[in-house]
């Protein structure tokens, strides 16, 4: 499918810095605060709530103010690092309406973005989820394993994983933007509280592949981060996939960079105190 | 009262039975008993499947050679997966 909707260009974006990339590029999401009031996000709120069905795909007709949320400079920003200037919004989105009682969902990945290429070494696509409401952890908040992105893997696999030891639970402040990796393992959790909990779900592509960093670029910056990309701890992996992720790392870097080869600088990671006596 | 299989999923780090676990689910015997993402965090009731073998636990399943995700081509575990029992009396 292409019908899509181009990127917003009139406002002006506030982009990733080289930190900012390399986190994402280790556990595969962001988390973007926007400056929208609470007239703002509970006016969404009170819109989704006088919705008489589930829109599917038209809930951006339905409430049109989720438009701002997605054009929004550090929203648009964000996504332009992570997918180039060109990126789009893809014509499936959802209003994930969590009702209080609703049971967590298994770990997944999502399908519906126009292709079933899962790429480890590359941002073809990614989730940006809005949540017009502060997201207490007994909300159903959204779950996730950092790293997992890293790793495509089969639904069926996943069926008997339960809790992770590093899973990240999304609790946010209303208006908060939460962009993933389309591969990254994720899931809703339980509402064992008595509010519903609203979450926006786009879509978003990249169009082109970039022929040069399309974030706030420093190549001074990017140097002093060599030692973050390949030891940072990301996915709980085995030990034989360990060595494997950190040069899925700098495989990734460099194709969102167009080419731009990670500035990499030798240090002797091995210097440093004897063990104690 | 009836004795009843409780299954413990661990997935760890490597084959080895002491090695550091990734992830557990436990499945109680019980009905409508569901198994679910924790949001409030985990604290795992043991640091190996060694541990858990000495709170009684018998391993049923050890993870198969074929899972030894070693090359490129073969990425579908996070860990290697052990399943363990422990049968125990329960109300009907």
């Amino acid at each position: 499918m292409t019908s899509a909707t181009p990127s917003s260009t009139t406002k002006e974006q506030i982009l990733l810095n080289d930190e900012q990339m390399v986190d994402f590029i280790i556990n595969g999401y962001t988390i973007v605060e926007t400056d929208f009031g609470d007239e703002f996000n509970q006016g969404v709120f009170d819109q989704l709530e006088a919705l008489p069905e589930n829109p599917g795909d038209g809930i951006l007709e339905a409430v049109p103010a989720l438009g701002d949320v997605y054009s929004h400079p550090k929203v648009a920003g964000a996504l332009a690092s992570v997918l180039g200037p060109d990126y789009y919004m893809y014509q499936h989105r959802h209003c994930h309406r969590n009702m209080p009682g609703t049971p967590s969902q298994m770990w997944h990945l999502d399908g519906g973005a126009g292709t079933t290429e899962r790429n480890p070494e590359h941002v073809r696509a990614v989730l940006a989820m809005y949540y017009p409401q502060d997201v207490e952890s007994n909300m159903g908040p959204t779950a996730l394993i950092p790293g997992t992105h890293l790793f495509p893997s089969s639904a069926d696999r996943m069926a008997s994983y339960g809790n992770f030891k590093n899973q990240i639970i999304a609790t946010v402040k209303a208006g908060s933007v939460l962009i993933i990796h389309y591969d990254v393992w994720h899931a809703g959790t339980a509402n064992t509280s008595d509010n519903v909990r609203y979450m926006i779900k786009f879509l978003f592509n990249r169009l082109s592949d970039t022929t040069k960093p399309s974030w706030d670029y420093d190549r001074d910056a990017a140097a002093a981060l060599g030692e973050k990309i390949t030891s940072a701890s990301g996915a709980p992996v085995t030990r034989a996939l360990a060595g494997i992720e950190k040069n899925r790392r700098i495989k990734m870097w460099n194709n969102l960079a167009g080419g731009t080869t990670f500035p990499s600088e030798y240090w002797d990671r091995w210097k440093g105190p004897w063990p104690a006596r | 009262m009836s004795l009843k299989q409780r299954l413990l999923y661990l997935q760890i780090e490597s084959v080895s039975v002491r090695s550091p676990i990734i992830a557990m689910a436990l499945h109680e015997p019980v009905p409508d008993s569901i198994t679910q993402i924790e949001p409030t965090g985990i604290e795992f009731p043991y640091a190996s499947v060694h541990e858990a073998v000495i709170d009684g636990w018998r391993v049923v399943s050890f993870p198969s050679p074929k899972e030894s995700a070693t090359t490129e081509d073969d990425l579908t575990i996070l860990g290697y997966e052990f399943i363990l029992e422990k049968l125990e009396q329960f109300d009907d």
